[in-house]
């Protein structure tokens, strides 16, 4: 049997009419009005990524100014060439998945959890190229304070890009929190490559990467919660 | 010519007549979402009932019973009024509808599942990939559809009872479209087996089966 011949049986077989109960289709219509109220559609996918991405490098440079900018001054050209580039194209990526996951319908380039595994791995191959201080002085306590200055980062981004998708409806709120813990915590981790001046290669590949996985975890948990309080409506 | 066959080319003459003027065209459905979008209600009362159906068939061919189809229906058309404001004008309004549509979907099979292990039935529930065999003996799309695993039955529904394209079903299903068409590569594997094997049977048993 062909696969021409499946569509023929499958179509003749679609063809038969569905047994949709009278009325309720009238039933349906009037239960949504009228009236109607009119609503003012979502903007343009490339408003919503280009303010998710504008809301990263805000929160990224207003919290590394605050603190100091301290580790881009010491940064050699290459290195800010090579850093500073991954991270836009990895926020720029983030925010499309972010808008999309809250957009029912909208086409999928990439899935947050792969996005997820391929960019904190591409980050870590880029610190191992470029840092070969492989000395771990203090590595524990300069790490968690690290940590936990990108996380607390990442958590007005977070706040904001959920202002800005409120308006969007999940149709996974798991990947759809994940995505935007993804863009919070590659708001944290900038802040931290323009602030931090300790370039043990370690220290930038453990703590510094780990902002993002643990804040996209927190997001994707955030979404699980949303889901099972929606379920228990 | 009998009659039975006189009915099987009418049909096919319009799936072919129906290939070329498709009841629902693209621009048609943007247009009335979009004036559902601006308050229009006999633009909204016109969605339900040309999509209405559709969507009907769509979760028949998932549950067993049509209780489920009718109230996944109404829940549906809710959802889709409360998030209305997300569809974007330009862009198609069959993924977007189907994406809402399978949400829901999920998110029913979940509480019923949750609430059958409330209540210890759990093994009493036909799980979403399992219709009662009784249904294949009929020869309708949901009984063609039924052994197959839920993720190739979604995507060969949307295929054939929506009409959508390979590209618009990667969207609704959140998917890239290599993998909606290799579950549609699948469920066709499954579907010649199964007609190959009923065919079998009916040789074997002079056409009774």
């Amino acid at each position: 049997m062909t696969d021409r011949e499946i569509d023929m049986v499958l179509d003749l077989a679609a063809q038969t009419p569905d047994d949709v109960a009278p009325g309720l289709l009238d039933r349906v219509a009037r239960s949504i009005g009228p009236p109607l109220v009119p609503v003012r559609p979502l903007p343009a996918a490339w408003v919503l990524e280009g303010g998710l991405a504008l809301i990263c490098a805000a929160v990224a440079l207003g919290g590394a100014a605050r603190l100091g900018l301290f580790g881009i001054q010491r940064l050699s050209g290459l290195e800010r060439a090579t850093i500073f580039p991954a991270l836009a194209v990895l926020i720029w990526l983030a925010a499309t998945v972010c808008a999309g996951e809250t957009t029912p319908g909208s086409r999928r380039r990439v899935s947050p959890w792969i996005l997820l595994g391929a960019g904190s791995l591409a980050l870590v191959a880029i610190f191992a190229a470029l840092f070969h201080d492989y000395r771990t002085e203090r590595f524990v306590p300069q790490g968690v304070a690290c940590l936990t200055a990108g996380l607390l980062h990442a958590i007005p981004a977070g706040l904001a890009a959920w202002l800005v998708l409120r308006r969007g409806f999940a149709v996974n709120a798991v990947a759809a929190g994940l995505a935007a813990g993804m863009l919070a915590g590659l708001a944290g981790m900038t802040m931290l490559e323009l602030h931090c001046p300790n370039f043990e290669a370690l220290h930038v590949m453990v703590w510094h990467t780990a902002v993002i996985p643990l804040s996209a975890l927190a997001g994707a948990l955030l979404g699980l919660l949303s889901d099972s309080r929606h379920d228990q409506r | 010519m009998d009659p039975e066959r006189g009915s099987r080319v009418r049909r096919m003459a319009n799936n072919w007549v129906s290939g070329f003027f498709p009841m629902d065209s693209d621009n048609d459905l943007e247009m009335l979402m979009a004036r559902y979008q601006q308050g229009d209600f006999d633009a909204a009362t016109a969605l339900i009932h040309r999509l209405g159906p559709r969507l009907h068939r769509f979760f028949a061919v998932q549950f067993a019973s049509r209780g489920d189809a009718d109230d996944l229906l109404q829940e549906t058309w809710l959802r889709i009024h409360e998030v209305r404001r997300t569809y974007r004008a330009g862009e198609p309004v069959l993924p977007w509808l189907y994406a809402i549509a399978r949400h829901i979907r999920v998110d029913h099979y979940r509480k019923e599942r949750r609430a059958a292990a409330r209540e210890g039935r759990l093994e009493e529930m036909a799980p979403m990939a399992a219709l009662p065999a009784a249904r294949a003996e009929s020869a309708d799309l949901e009984a063609l559809l039924a052994p197959l695993p839920e993720s190739q039955r979604e995507v060969i529904a949307m295929l054939k009872i929506a009409g959508m394209s390979i590209e618009e079903v990667a969207r609704a299903t959140s998917s890239s479209v290599g993998s909606v068409k290799q579950k549609a590569h699948r469920g066709y594997e499954k579907l010649r087996e199964q007609l190959t094997a009923a065919g079998l049977s009916r040789e074997r048993t002079g056409g009774l089966a």
